[in-house]
C-alpha cells in the first residue's frame, strides 16, 4: 500500500497527469500556420512528450523505491505558513500591502516559534510600516494601498 | 570596450556609482552572513531598488550583493558553524575548528584574503574572456545557438544535485513554462486558457523567487525549529602575516584556477567549486593531513574557489546570454528589465555599460577587504537573529520585489504558486536550477530550433551534418548527459 500511495508517487502522478492534460490541450485548436515547424504547438509538444517520458521513468523509480519527502516536523506549522503565504500573495492586490503583511507576520512569527506577543506585534507592524514609509512616501514607488486609506 | 573605459570610470566615480558599490557590498556581506538567506534570495531582495536606477548602477548593485554575499557566507560558517550560503559549507570544516581554539579572527582573516584574491582574479578573467567568447559567438547562426543551448542545459542537468532524470524533468518543466503566452514567430496564444494575464507569459522573476526563496521558507517551516546558535569568542579580523603564507601560495593559486574554470561551466556553481577545490587542497597541500581540524589551507581552498566562481559564472552570462545558475538568471532578467538584450552582441552594443560592469566588479572585489574587516564585527551579532524573523521578512520583501517588477498583483499569485510547487518538488529531490535555466533559455531554444528547421527545409539531421560547430557542441552535450550514467555504472561495478 505504502509503496504505491506515498508522497513521492502522488507528486509524480500529479506531474504526469498535468503534462498529459496539457499535451491533450494542444490538439483541437486552429492556428494560422499548417506547416509543422511553423505550428505554435510544434515545440511545446516535443517538450511535453519529453516531460511525460521522463515522468514515466521517474514514476517507475518512485514505485520501486517507495518512501520520499522526509518527515514533516509539524503539519500545523507548514500548513499555517503555506496557507497564510498563499492568501497573502492573493490579497495584496485588492487589500493593499500593509494590512495583509501585518496579518501574515502575525501568523508566521508564532508559527515559527516566537511566543512573545509584544515582539510579534512590534515586528508585524514595524517591518511592513517601514517598507510603506520607504516606498510610498520616500522613493515615490507606491505599493498597493488598502480600500480604507491612500496612506497605506 | 577599452575606449569606453574613461566614461565607465566616470560612472563608477559618480556619487550614485560609489554609493551603489559600497552599499551593495555591505548589504551583500550582511545578507550573506545570515544563515538561510543565500545569494539568490539576497539578490532578489535588492532587485526592486534597482528599478529606479539607470542601467549600470542597477547591475553593479546586484553584482556587489552577489560578490558580497558569497564572502559573507564565510562569517557564519566560521563563527557559528552554519554556512550563511551553500557555497561556504566547505569553509565550516576548518573555519569552525580554528574558531573553537580561539583563532576566529585569524580564520576570518584567511577567508577574507582568499576571497579577495579569488574574486579579483575572476574579475580579470571576466574582463578578458567575456569579450573573446562573445566575439567568437557572433559567428553563430540559429543552428549553432540551438546546439550551444542544448549543451548548456545538459551541463546544468548533469551536475545538478539528485538524479539526472529529475534534473531533466525540471528543465522540461522550466522550458514548458516559457512557452506559455505568445508564440515567438506568429504571436498566437498558447496555454493561456482564456486568461489575459497569461498573454505575456509567466514572469520569470516571480517563478525564480517562488521556487528558491518562498519554497525555502516552506522547507524551513516543515523542518524542526532551529535554535539560536552560540557565537565563539571573536574580537575582529586578524589578517595572516606574510610569513604565514609560506608554502600556501600554490594551494591558493590552484583554488583560484579551479574556481574560475568551474565558474565558466554552466550550472556548476560556487558550492561545487568550493568542495572540489577543498578535496584537491586536501590531496595536494603539504598541510593536507590537517584538513578538517582547523587548517588554514582548508579555508583558503574553499573561499578562494567560491569567490573565483563569481567572475567565471558571469562569462557565459554576459558573453552568450546563457546563465550559469539561478543568480545569474536573475541578473539576466534584470538586464532585460532595463532594456538590455543579453547575448553575443551585448559587448558590442553597450561598450560603456560593459566596461563599467567589468571595472565595477573589480572594485567590488577590492572593497571586500576593508568592508569585510569593518563589517565582520557588526555582522556577528546579526547571526543570532531568530529564524522566524528572517523567514517572515523574506516573504514580505519578496512580495515587495515581485510587485515592483511589473506592478502586477498577478505576479504575486505566480510567486505563491511557484513557492508551493517548488516546495513539493524540492521535497522529492528535484533540483530547481534546471527549471529556472530552462525558463530563461526556453524561448531562444524554440526560436533557434524553428529557424533552423526553416533553413534546413525541416531536416533536423542537417543541423549537424552541415554545421561542424553545432556537431561538436551536440557531441559535447551527449557526453555531458552520458557522464553521470557512466559514473553510476562504474560505481555499481566497483561495489
Amino acid at each position: 500500500m505504502h509503496r504505491i500511495a506515498n508522497e513521492r508517487v502522488i507528486v509524480q502522478l500529479a506531474l504526469l497527469i498535468a503534462a498529459a492534460a496539457l499535451y491533450a490541450s494542444t490538439y483541437g485548436q486552429s492556428f494560422s500556420a499548417s506547416d509543422l515547424a511553423q505550428s505554435p504547438m510544434f515545440f511545446p509538444r516535443i517538450i511535453l512528450m519529453l516531460w511525460m517520458g521522463l515522468n514515466v521513468i521517474s514514476l517507475a523509480q518512485a514505485v520501486t523505491e517507495g518512501g520520499g519527502g522526509g518527515p514533516i516536523a509539524s503539519w500545523t506549522r507548514i500548513g499555517a505558513v503555506i496557507v497564510a503565504a498563499l492568501i497573502y500573495t492573493n490579497v495584496i492586490g485588492s487589500e493593499g500591502f500593509f494590512i495583509p503583511s501585518v496579518l501574515f507576520a502575525l501568523i508566521s512569527l508564532p508559527a515559527f516559534g516566537i511566543r512573545n506577543p509584544i515582539l510579534v506585534v512590534l515586528f508585524a507592524v514595524a517591518v511592513p510600516g517601514a517598507l510603506v514609509l520607504l516606498f510610498n512616501h520616500s522613493l515615490g514607488m507606491p505599493l498597493p494601498t488598502s480600500r480604507f486609506t491612500y496612506l497605506f | 570596450m577599452l575606449s569606453s573605459l574613461p566614461e565607465a570610470i566616470g560612472i563608477l566615480l559618480s556619487l550614485e556609482g560609489l554609493l551603489v558599490l559600497v552599499l551593495g557590498t555591505v548589504l551583500g556581506i550582511v545578507l550573506g552572513a545570515m544563515p538561510g538567506i543565500g545569494s539568490t534570495v539576497a539578490v532578489a531582495i535588492v532587485l526592486p531598488f534597482t528599478l529606479t536606477m539607470s542601467q549600470a548602477p542597477a547591475i553593479l548593485l546586484l553584482l556587489a550583493v552577489y560578490a558580497g554575499s558569497v564572502y559573507g557566507g564565510s562569517i557564519a560558517a566560521i563563527l557559528i558553524n552554519t554556512p550563511g550560503t551553500p557555497q561556504s559549507a566547505a569553509t565550516c570544516l576548518d573555519g569552525y575548528p580554528m574558531a573553537q581554539r580561539g583563532e576566529a579572527g585569524l580564520a576570518l582573516g584567511w577567508a577574507t584574503v582568499a576571497s579577495v584574491i579569488g574574486g579579483l582574479v575572476s574579475a580579470v578573467v571576466l574582463i578578458f574572456a567575456a569579450p573573446q567568447l562573445a566575439a567568437f559567438a557572433l559567428e553563430f547562426g540559429p543552428i549553432e545557438t540551438f546546439a550551444l543551448i542544448l549543451l548548456g542545459m545538459t551541463c546544468i542537468v548533469s551536475v545538478s544535485t539528485g538524479s539526472v532524470v529529475k534534473g531533466l524533468m525540471a528543465g522540461m518543466i522550466g522550458i514548458f513554462l516559457s512557452t506559455v503566452g505568445g508564440d515567438p514567430i506568429l504571436g498566437e496564444m498558447r496555454f493561456t486558457f482564456g486568461n489575459w494575464q497569461l498573454f505575456a507569459g509567466f514572469n520569470l522573476l516571480a517563478v525564480v523567487i517562488g521556487v528558491f526563496a518562498l519554497s525555502e521558507v516552506f522547507m524551513r517551516a516543515s523542518a524542526p525549529l532551529s535554535r539560536v546558535s552560540e557565537l565563539v569568542a571573536f574580537s575582529g579580523i586578524v589578517l595572516p602575516s606574510r610569513a604565514m603564507w609560506k608554502g600556501r601560495l600554490r594551494n591558493l593559486s590552484k583554488s583560484v584556477v579551479i574556481g574560475n574554470l568551474i565558474g565558466v561551466l554552466p550550472g556548476t556553481g560556487a558550492a561545487t567549486a568550493a568542495f572540489i577545490s577543498y578535496a584537491e587542497g586536501r590531496r595536494s597541500s603539504p598541510n593536507g593531513a590537517g584538513f578538517g581540524k582547523g587548517e588554514p589551507d582548508g579555508i583558503v581552498s574553499s573561499e578562494a574557489a567560491n569567490n573565483a566562481v563569481t567572475g567565471g559564472a558571469l562569462v557565459p552570462t554576459m558573453a552568450l546570454g546563457i546563465p550559469g545558475d539561478a543568480i545569474t538568471a536573475v541578473m539576466l532578467a534584470t538586464l532585460t528589465l532595463h532594456g538590455i538584450t543579453p547575448g553575443p552582441k551585448l559587448v558590442d552594443d553597450n561598450p560603456t555599460l560593459i566596461a563599467a560592469i567589468f571595472a565595477g566588479f573589480f572594485v567590488i572585489n577590492l572593497l571586500l577587504l576593508p568592508l569585510g574587516m569593518l563589517l565582520s564585527r557588526v555582522a556577528a551579532p546579526i547571526l543570532r537573529v531568530r529564524e522566524a524573523f528572517m523567514m517572515t521578512a523574506i516573504v514580505i520583501l519578496c512580495a515587495v520585489g515581485i510587485y515592483f517588477v511589473r506592478g502586477n498583483p498577478f505576479d504575486l499569485l505566480v510567486m505563491g504558486g511557484a513557492g508551493v510547487v517548488g516546495f513539493l518538488l524540492r521535497r522529492q529531490g528535484f533540483p530547481m536550477a534546471p527549471l529556472v535555466i530552462g525558463m530563461v533559455l526556453g524561448p531562444t531554444l524554440e526560436l533557434t530550433l524553428r529557424q533552423g528547421l526553416i533553413l534546413t527545409d525541416g531536416n533536423f539531421l542537417a543541423f549537424f551534418t552541415g554545421h561542424p560547430i553545432a556537431l561538436v557542441l551536440a557531441i559535447a552535450a551527449l557526453l555531458a548527459l552520458g557522464l553521470p550514467v557512466l559514473r553510476a555504472l562504474l560505481r555499481r561495478n566497483a561495489a
